[in-house]
């Protein structure tokens, strides 16, 4: 799927519509479409097969639950689905993982550098933020999309990174409102 | 009164809320902040626009079948269940996780045996029970597979309870391991569907309450020795009915 198109979103935004108006049938296409992206996302975060098929899991119940709610006005549908995995797979780390990081897990994590997709498929959405991301001091661009990909803490990012905690929040800080400000333009 | 730098660290929270660092309590602030105050939502959307494209890089991955069966039974969502081939009776794990999960394994079997078996009439007059039963566990306790015996047909179905991570390349097995005596393999077994085993006679004479099964992680194919080569990932005693 090229999740990218303009076409295929409209098509997310209009099976996660008919899924709030209670289309059962809309809701398992949208999962269809949609799962093995989330997947990825919850996998990327949880690091565990069985922890993100929970998630997964919890993530598409309250897509259902909560599908009236979708407003394609305010967010695509993938930007939406996205948002509700990554807030389920951060509450189960905050759930069970603050404060019991393995310290041989951050040093390796520490070098692997998040790649860019190979696939040069992204969205227009994708290639301006990652331009915006490219404009940022380069530890701190890495600092940024390991938090986003991860979920990890302030605490957790500046023990991977070895740098002090204010070290860290001030360079995420300053990244943000540089992406703000370059998004904006 | 908010001043433009109050109104600054007030958006700069809820950009980190969005970007995922913040801690459980201060992720709890900001989600009351969202329910309350409809500017804070429109700020934390309007953040959530800015960094989720980022997912666009996320090497997708497919979920295994039973993903999508265990939310569809969550919701109770009326057939067409799914959105892939109905598999056989046998090989349904929806099925299976009905009758296993909640309700004695044990009297699961019984049920399944009656539907498969609908023709045959007769009362076992073994005095030998008919089924025996394990919950295959992983060391933190969470039962990873469940293996139902039946000694009358010399079959064992074993079915995954909560899915085990496997690395690529790796694959369970499962070890029969009668008191006193070396594991004896019953093959390689499925993490995503139920797994069917013919039981012949040497292992069915030797399941009793006293064996193990046990789980170890093997290459694809299974260990080329014929004895565990990897860890055991989870083990269980077998339960008479």
């Amino acid at each position: 799927m090229s999740a990218g198109s303009p076409a295929a979103r409209e098509e997310l935004n209009e099976l996660l519509i008919r899924a709030g108006r209670g289309d059962q049938q809309a809701f398992a296409a949208l999962y269809q479409r949609t799962s093995s992206k989330l997947f990825g996302v919850c996998l990327r975060m949880l690091r565990e097969r069985g922890e993100a098929e929970e998630v997964l899991q919890e993530t598409y119940i309250a897509v259902w639950r909560r599908a009236a709610s979708f407003d394609d006005g305010k967010a695509s549908a993938i930007t939406w689905l996205v948002t509700l995995a990554r807030n389920k797979a951060i509450d189960r780390l905050r759930q069970h993982r603050e404060e019991q990081l393995d310290p041989l897990q951050l040093e390796e994590t520490a070098d692997g550098q998040p790649t860019p997709a190979a696939d040069a498929e992204t969205s227009q959405e994708h290639q301006r933020l990652q331009r915006c991301l490219d404009a940022l001091e380069p530890r701190q661009r890495s600092a940024v999309r390991e938090a986003f990909f991860t979920g990890a803490t302030y605490n957790e990012l500046a023990a991977r990174c070895r740098i002090p905690l204010g070290t860290m929040k001030s360079w995420i800080r300053r990244s943000l409102l540089q992406l703000r400000t370059c998004l904006e333009q | 009164m908010n001043t433009p730098a109050d109104h600054r660290d007030d958006d700069l929270r809820h950009a980190e809320y969005v970007l995922g660092v913040l801690d459980a309590a201060a992720r709890a602030a900001v989600e009351r902040e969202i329910r309350d105050d409809p500017q804070a939502a429109a700020a934390v959307a309007a953040w959530q626009r800015r960094l989720a494209p980022l997912a666009d890089e996320v090497e997708a991955s497919t979920p295994a079948p039973y993903v999508w069966a265990r939310i569809h039974d969550a919701l109770q969502l009326a057939a067409p269940a799914a959105p892939r081939p109905r598999p056989s009776l046998w090989n349904n794990l929806h099925l299976w996780r009905w009758l296993g999960l909640g309700a004695s394994v044990v009297a699961a079997a019984s049920v399944v045996v009656m539907l498969v078996q609908p023709h045959r009439a007769a009362v076992p007059t073994t005095t030998r029970a008919g089924y025996m039963a394990a919950a295959i566990e992983q060391d933190n306790g969470v039962t990873g597979w469940t293996a139902t015996m039946d000694l009358q047909h010399a079959r064992m179905i074993v079915v995954p309870a909560t899915p085990v991570a496997f690395a690529p390349g790796r694959t369970p097995q499962l070890w029969l391991i009668p008191p006193g005596e070396k594991p004896i393999s019953l093959g390689v077994i499925a993490r995503d569907r139920p797994t069917s085993i013919a039981l012949r006679a040497d292992l069915l004479a030797r399941l009793d309450t006293r064996a193990l099964l046990a789980v170890s992680v093997e290459p694809s194919g299974g260990s080329p020795t014929g004895q565990p080569t990897g860890p055991v990932v989870a083990k269980g005693a077998i339960g008479g009915a």
